[in-house]
């Protein structure tokens, strides 16, 4: 198992450079010079030139991605175009909020789409599985701002039971820190708890046919111990899957979340550099991004292994 | 005296193309340690009989109607909490399949633990103590380490032999086993069932056997009813149906019954058929279910259909010519 995973991890590295190099292409396949853009409308050729020469831009294309490869492994993201901070203190100031945002979101995700979509499978062709899965058709076709904007309209300045934006950092307390993000990560979390909901509700359906579970029946056992012993751990593969592939819907989603909340996370920071047209600071989010993905689906296929004991590596 | 009497149990299912009547008015009864064996070819009634003694019938699209008393109460007017507390523990099932029927993601130990936990008030301990006694019990070697183990660590024969355990660890009065060998190999068959009525002696447990396998029926049961089309059509002790079978369906299941060694011996004859199909259940039956396949058909028996009537010493057949049956067998 343990070999397994740091075969794993190994495996990783060509994925990662893969990625890598299609990111540091980004520059030379988007349109626009990042040297004009730093030096501004009023520069003259000459300053320009001087500029490129400076950010090492006019040097060879391999040997740029070379110095750029070895100065991110040594964990220098670069110097953001734009404001001149380094790039890694830029994320770093703007991961709290994020993470926070995809954590919560992750977590009633879980807790609501998974119970709603059991109860579909068990009532399957009732109304409550009706309603559930009309329910989902709802949250999948809602765009995030649309849901975004109208929760804030009813919760925050309607009824007044939440704060409209912002975002406090959890250190200043858990409420505080929550109340912020409960509006967010339910405007973020429709389309994903409409994905899993569905997903758990075919799953189960598929295992509540199997003999086991007449067995189960048999013995005596309760319609929740059924449920949820005996037949959600069987279905349990596909919903870990969908949840993991889930977390890039979540990445796009944060984006346009923490614009519609005005939360300072990652999501605003990409939206900015993309604006401005930092590349250093684009890169840098891109390749945290497609990590964070990779240990992702690391993370599933370990998780494969504790649902299902016939799954070994 | 009787444990389970059940009285006119029919159980139809609501489908598209009508209603399907798999069970129509069958009445049996079975003694306490009593083996019954249900007979029939697939289709017959034989496993939603079974199923509806644990009112394991989906509901809708089934409706179970009629009256099934165990140790005096009806189960049929049960509320569901009162059903499963007999379910596992008073009454247990094996079944057919003992390659799908455990819990792929469970060990062998926490399916056991299960009943006994809820059914006996054990706790985590006990109920582990007692899964190994189990396990010893039904002859599985290294009882302590396959508690531990999952089901596709086990064969066949032993996810059997677990499934057994599993029924038997709350000491059950019934046990209803559907087709317990079908899908094991036939050494494997001959093992189970003597650990099965190994474990009868020991436990006590009345025992409700559905098989299309008449040596099985030969074997190990003391009574046995014939069902066809979701009708029971003949019923009597085993060696009584052995030697003189009366209703034509039975005499033509055991004629259909290849004898080993007979080509050697020049006995060899060819295995005699029951030629046709089981009729629709989900149309209305006039007259003697049989009577499609019936090498003694008469107009008599297309439009009346028989009684059970008793045809020798506690030997009872639906047929209006059983006697003449019987001699011609």
């Amino acid at each position: 198992m343990l070999s397994y995973i740091l075969r794993r991890i190994l495996a990783t590295l060509p994925v990662m450079a893969i990625v890598a190099l299609f990111v540091f292409s980004l520059l030379y396949i988007a349109p626009g010079d990042p040297a004009v853009v730093i030096a501004g409308d009023q520069a003259s050729p000459e300053d320009v030139e001087r500029i490129r020469q400076s950010l090492g831009l006019d040097r060879p294309f391999l040997i740029q991605f070379g110095d750029w490869v070895w100065r991110i492994l040594h964990g220098d993201l670069g110097t953001s175009i734009f404001t001149n901070l380094p790039v890694s203190a830029m994320i770093g100031q703007r991961l709290g909020p994020t993470l926070s945002l995809m954590t919560v979101t992750l977590l009633l995700t879980i807790v609501v789409a998974v119970p709603l979509g059991v109860v579909a499978a068990w009532k399957a062709g009732s109304l409550v599985d009706r309603a559930i899965m009309a329910f989902a058709v709802f949250g999948f076709s809602l765009p995030v701002f649309v849901v975004g904007y109208m929760l804030a309209y009813i919760f925050a300045l309607e009824l007044e039971w939440l704060p409209v934006q912002g975002y406090t950092p959890l250190s200043e307390g858990f409420w505080p820190w929550l109340e912020n993000l409960i509006l967010p990560a339910i405007a973020l979390g429709c389309v994903y708890i409409a994905l899993v909901a569905r997903i758990t509700r075919a799953a189960m359906l598929e295992v509540l046919q199997q003999d086991y579970i007449r067995t189960a029946r048999a013995k005596g056992l309760g319609q929740g111990g059924i449920l949820f012993i005996h037949a959600l751990k069987n279905a349990a593969v596909p919903i870990v899957t969908v949840i993991g592939i889930g977390i890039a819907l979540l990445i796009g989603g944060a984006v346009v979340t923490e614009s519609v909340f005005a939360i300072p996370g990652l999501g605003r920071l990409t939206v900015d550099a993309i604006l401005r047209r930092d590349y250093p600071v684009i890169q840098g989010i891109v390749l945290l991004f497609s990590f964070v993905y990779v240990l992702v689906n690391l993370l599933i296929d370990v998780t494969y292994t504790l649902v299902d004991p016939r799954i070994r590596y | 005296m009787a444990l389970l009497e059940v009285e006119n149990l029919q159980t139809h299912f609501r489908t598209p193309g009508g209603i399907n009547r798999a069970v129509d008015g069958v009445s049996f009864h079975v003694n306490e340690g009593e083996t019954l064996a249900i007979v029939g070819e697939s289709g017959c009634g034989k496993s939603v009989t079974s199923m509806s003694l644990m009112r394991l019938i989906p509901e809708p699209p089934g409706r179970i109607a009629g009256a099934i008393r165990f140790a005096g109460r009806d189960l049929l007017q049960l509320p569901d909490r009162e059903m499963r507390a007999i379910r596992g523990n008073d009454i247990s099932m094996i079944f057919q399949e003992p390659m799908t029927s455990l819990n792929p993601v469970l060990t062998v130990g926490r399916q056991i633990r299960e009943t006994l936990m809820m059914h006996q008030g054990l706790d985590k301990q006990a109920a582990e103590v007692r899964a190994i006694e189990m396990l010893t019990l039904v002859g599985i070697p290294e009882p302590k380490r396959r508690v531990r183990e999952y089901p596709h660590q086990l064969s066949g024969g032993m996810r059997q032999r677990v499934m057994i355990a599993i029924a038997l660890a709350c000491n059950p009065k019934l046990l209803i086993a559907d087709e317990p060998t079908t899908a094991l190999d036939v050494t494997i068959q001959a093992q189970i069932l003597k650990l099965m009525l190994d474990l009868k002696r020991r436990v006590g447990a009345a025992i409700i056997l559905i098989t299309h396998d008449l040596g099985v029926v030969a074997e190990i049961a003391e009574r046995v009813m014939v069902m066809y089309a979701g009708r029971k059509v003949e019923e009597a002790s085993v060696a009584e149906l052995f030697r003189a079978p009366r209703h034509p369906y039975t005499q033509g299941l055991l004629g259909a019954v290849p004898r080993l060694g007979s080509s050697l011996s020049g006995a060899s004859k060819r295995l005699a058929e029951i030629p046709g199909q089981v009729p629709d259940l989900r149309k209305p039956i006039t007259g003697c279910v049989f009577a499609g396949r019936c090498p003694l058909v008469t107009d008599l028996c297309r439009q009346y259909a028989p009684g059970l009537e008793e045809k020798g010493p506690r030997h009872i057949a639906a047929c209006h010519y059983a006697a003449k049956g019987a001699v011609a067998a």
